[in-house]
């Protein structure tokens, strides 16, 4: 025990020897780790739309295209398809409050359906959810929005679409907030705006009768795959095709459209990485050569070269964790203050696995940077102590 | 003392702080110099060697006192001020040579040079003149790697006399070398101080070497305890 | 007199450089990977501008819906489009308005790089919006209209599966033929052409159309044709020049690209910096004795100063130059796509012009400058006493 606290206290005198260069290699080190911490969250947060997708829900969208409308008559189709437990939809509005810019995810839905199937992702008290089922021109919102405009309930609020349109030309829909709920999981924002279906339906000049995607829930998850291929090879000769996927996929297929985010994450992160990696490795090699005279002392005085081998060994991991624990910390402040920020349209999640993978780059870091500089000092000759600097 | 002393110390005083205790090195101390001496300074760690040759060569200052270096105060001196008066004043040479590792013995002598307003041509004819004086003018463009240690030794005192200072300051010139060839550099020094007139001031250990001077001062404790003429033959 | 020391710092130092080679080399290529991630991000967010911003022509007019903001979302009855017919300030040819009705309805496709779907745009359009375009046709043939036949740009060849010359296409109940390809330059070539009647029929659009073209008699006109539209209360529609509309879309993705390429790396910078700091400093420690006897000659502590702020200076200069060649080598020209204004995807090119470059120099020459500042300053304030006494 003793043994270890001396040694502890010897590894920190070495690394504190210079401290402004110690402090800079440990600030580059922080910098790397902090960066792999945000572009890590901020991939999971881009997936989290599939990570935390419902594995008991299915969406059926057009063959074609999911843009490609679906005829409102399937949701009653669908629903009598045996091992279909509940059916509901949804239709994009392109909705806008007051300005193009200030964009808002909105859904035409059945309310009634919509809720059922969704419950855990709307957290909702129970009486709001049936004042906006039973108003026609109610809306429903994510907390996220409402702070972000000021919303209340009971507030009317015209939502303008970029899509829709009414018989008289206005694309302005004039909507109560009858609800305003949070989101149901973690790492899920609440930042939605839903109206009823059938209020857009009457309204709107084109494309009536027909809805975007259909959700639904199976009796037996097991017989998933069966259902999507029995549902597809239904409607395989309409002009209308299907295509069934787990939401999984379906929200994958999202961000996959905004082309290989993974790829670049990986890339920035692996410069990152490689750029300390060369920085840290230098930092040692050269605190080792500075202390030759040093280290052959301690071996004159009796320390074994293992003892030696892990004194420096112990000083780069001591390093890279310093720097790199911080960094990781600090991402995840940031991932917090950045989801607060109003109008970021998701969440970015920070989870163990990050914590877990940076504390593996952290030890590889200190492992790569300290090993040969270790090794150069285990094979240092005692000699060395006497030999002029 | 007919004329007035090149070098004159008055009434110097410095103290360091170290770790928070005071140590005086010089408390009122007095030296005076004449043009055209040739004076070894010796004493043992600690008497404050080393101080007076920062004080001479203008890289420390004094707490209270004056320096008058040819009728310059040098104390007096700001920063730059300081600067451009060592590089017109006072050749140094060093125990460990301090030259350039990577320019050739021709450009380490140039280097004093460069202060002044001469051109390259000029420049060149100088250092060549130089390296002559100290017996190197056939090594002019080898690096200081390929000599010896006496031969760089010749190259610094070249640096030193390039730009024609009125005084050289040596700190242990030859602390470095073997006993012949440190009578070499010792007798060239000697050579300076009476063919070309130069005032040389040398600290050094080494009893051998200080008999090369014309006199001799012995600091202790920050006082010369005895000054005594000596010429070597 | 003050150059002649100042330069020969310079040279002094630089020379010494191969003293400190391992270490002088890893302050370059960290500078180096900052600057080429830096302009992967610049080179991507130009390119993107320079495909979309190139696109159209500024005598070309799109009609919209009003407040549809794009295509995609755009709906247009017959009856309007031949109100727009009748506008002035129009190009005729034979005694005809050169205006195109077209629908845009999007279609899945594979992505070659990643093997997964990808929203494309397939175009339908009369002969009138294939004369204002007037594309190269590079392979194959034209599309015969009422035949199910498709061409299709030359980017979108390149970077998605399944659509060369030939091949059969399954959209919805109906089977299409690709019979050729087409280049226009700019976003058309990330397109799937067809005759509109065709795409009314296979997607069910009646005798709508989703956008028009008008050709212009000159970019001037569009401001008569604005005018005819606001008197007109059937045409509740929004008027842009071709050109202004592509470059927005642009705006808003190339834009996004760089709100996330500079604080990654500037915060990178921020990583270099720290290393070329260590290294200054390590050089002016290594460096102090050789220093401190210039000094004790004469020469001033601001020669000092800069010949170890050049020392930095250099070093990042070379290795913003080292990054910006890798940049050019791998990412210049580099094909990619992504989502663009009108969510389908657009292909487009790396571009790596020559102000980027500078930019990226001049990142990498702002880390060596404040890098070297700090261990410059403590250059000039060396003790000239260092030079004396031991090695």
């Amino acid at each position: 025990m003793t043994v270890a606290l001396a040694s502890l206290s010897l590894i920190w005198a070495n690394l504190s020897r210079s401290r402004l260069r110690f402090a800079l290699t440990a600030f580059a080190i922080f910098i790397a780790f902090f960066l792999f911490g945000i572009l890590q969250s901020f991939e999971r947060g881009l997936n989290a739309g599939a990570d935390l997708a419902a594995a008991d829900r299915l969406i059926i969208s057009n063959r074609i295209n999911f843009t490609q409308p679906l005829p409102i008559a399937y949701v009653n189709r669908i629903a009598a398809i045996e091992g279909v437990r509940q059916v509901s939809h949804q239709s994009w509005m392109g909705s806008y409050y007051q300005e193009p810019r200030n964009f808002i995810f909105g859904f035409a839905i059945d309310p009634q359906s919509y809720l059922q199937i969704y419950a855990d992702d709307i957290a909702l008290p129970p009486e709001q959810a049936a004042a906006f089922i039973q108003n026609r021109r109610g809306a429903l919102v994510g907390e996220d929005v409402a702070k972000q405009y000021g919303w209340q309930i009971g507030d009317l609020i015209p939502i303008s679409s970029n899509i829709w349109q009414r018989a008289d030309g206005s694309n302005v829909w004039d909507l109560v907030i009858e609800g305003i709920y949070r989101a149901g999981r973690a790492n899920i924002a609440a930042n939605t705006l839903y109206l009823h279906y059938d209020y857009l339906n009457e309204a709107r000049t084109t494309a009536r009768d027909f809805t975007g995607t259909i959700s639904f829930t199976t009796l037996d998850p097991a017989q998933n795959d069966a259902i999507a291929q029995a549902i597809d090879s239904r409607f395989q000769n309409s002009a209308y095709a299907t295509e069934t996927r787990t939401e999984e996929a379906f929200n994958r297929s999202f961000v996959e459209q905004l082309g290989n985010i993974g790829l670049i994450v990986l890339s920035v992160s692996g410069a990152a990485m490689f750029t300390i990696l060369i920085i840290t490795g230098n930092t040692m090699a050269l605190s080792i050569r500075e202390r030759t005279g040093e280290i052959g002392v301690m071996k004159v005085l009796g320390f074994d070269a293992r003892m030696v081998f892990a004194l420096i060994l112990a000083e780069s991991l001591a390093l890279a964790l310093i720097g790199g624990l911080l960094g990781v910390a600090a991402a995840q402040m940031m991932a917090r203050f950045i989801s607060t920020v109003p109008g970021f349209p998701f969440p970015l999640g920070f989870t163990s696995g990050i914590w877990l993978s940076s504390f593996g780059l952290m030890l590889a870091l200190g492992l790569i940077t300290g090993l040969l500089p270790a090794f150069a000092a285990y094979r240092l000759k005692p000699t060395a102590a006497f030999a002029r600097a | 003392m007919t004329a007035k002393p090149l070098i004159n110390l008055h009434a110097v005083s410095k103290s360091y702080e170290k770790a928070g205790h005071v140590i005086t090195i010089f408390d009122q101390l007095d030296l005076s110099i004449a043009r055209g001496d040739f004076v070894a300074i010796m004493g043992p760690s600690g008497s404050g060697k080393t101080t007076l040759l920062n004080l001479l060569g203008g890289v420390d200052r004094p707490d209270r006192g004056a320096i008058t270096i040819d009728e310059t105060r040098i104390d007096q001196l700001g920063e730059s001020a300081l600067s451009r008066w060592r590089g017109a004043h006072i050749g140094f040479i060093f125990q460990f040579y301090n030259l350039m590792p990577m320019l050739n013995a021709a450009r380490n002598v140039e280097l004093p040079l460069l202060l002044t307003h001469l051109k390259g041509r000029a420049r060149r004819d100088h250092v060549m003149t130089a390296l002559k004086i100290v017996g190197l003018e056939d090594r002019a463009k080898h690096s200081p790697r390929e000599m010896s240690g006496g031969q760089q030794q010749r190259v610094a005192i070249a640096r030193a006399i390039v730009s024609d200072p009125a005084f050289l300051l040596c700190d242990e010139p030859t602390g470095d070398l073997d006993r012949e060839t440190a009578d070499e550099i010792l007798s060239m020094l000697q050579m300076l101080n009476r063919d070309f007139g130069k005032t040389i001031i040398m600290v050094t250990h080494d009893p051998e070497a200080a008999r090369y001077a014309r006199r001799i001062l012995h600091l202790d404790k920050g006082r010369f305890i005895e000054a005594e003429a000596m010429v070597a033959s | 007199m003050m150059l002649k020391q100042i330069f020969m710092m310079i040279w002094i130092g630089l020379l010494s450089l191969p003293q400190r080679l391992w270490l002088s080399l890893a302050t370059v290529i960290t500078i180096a990977v900052v600057v080429a991630v830096l302009l992967a991000f610049l080179s991507m967010s130009q390119g993107f501008r320079q495909t979309l911003g190139s696109s159209g022509s500024e005598d070309v007019a799109i009609i919209l819906r009003g407040g549809s903001g794009a295509e995609l979302n755009s709906v247009l009855s017959r009856e309007q489009l031949a109100l727009i017919e009748t506008a002035p300030g129009l190009l005729k040819r034979d005694g005809a308005s050169l205006v195109s009705g077209e629908l845009y309805v999007v279609v899945d496709g594979i992505k070659k790089s990643s093997g997964t779907k990808a929203n494309l745009p397939l175009r339908g359009l009369g002969p009138l919006g294939v004369a204002i375009r007037a594309p190269a046709i590079t392979a194959g043939r034209m599309f015969i209209p009422g035949r199910n036949e498709l061409i299709v740009g030359e980017a979108l060849l390149r970077e998605f599966n399944g659509f060369e010359p030939g091949s059969m296409l399954r959209f919805g109940a109906t089977q299409w033929t690709v019979v050729g390809v087409f280049s226009t330059g700019g976003v058309f070539d990330s397109e799937i052409w067809s005759d509109l009647g065709g795409v009314q029929n296979q997607f069910n659009r009646g005798s709508s159309v989703q956008s028009v073209r008008a050709k212009l008699i000159n970019p001037q006109a569009i401001e008569s044709l604005r005018s005819f539209a606001d008197q007109d209360p059937r045409l509740t529609v929004d008027i842009i020049s071709e050109r202004r509309y592509y470059a927005e879309q642009s705006e808003r993705t190339s834009d996004l690209i760089l709100v996330l390429g500079w604080p990654l790396s500037i915060a990178m910078s921020l990583g270099a910096l720290a290393g070329a700091l260590n290294t200054i400093y390590l050089s002016v420690s290594a460096r102090s004795r050789d220093i401190a006897t210039v000094r004790a000659i004469g020469f001033s502590g601001f020669s000092a100063f800069c010949g170890t702020l050049a020392e930095s200076l250099f070093l990042s200069a070379v290795g913003g130059l080292l990054g910006a060649l890798v940049a050019l080598v791998f990412f210049d020209g580099l094909s990619a796509s992504t989502l663009g204004g009108n969510f389908t995807q657009v292909v487009f090119n790396f571009s790596l012009s020559s102000d980027l470059f500078i930019q990226g120099l001049w990142l990498a020459l702002l880390i060596g400058l404040i890098g070297g500042f700090f261990p410059a300053i403590r250059a000039a304030r060396l003790p000239v006493a260092q030079a004396f006494g031991s090695r």
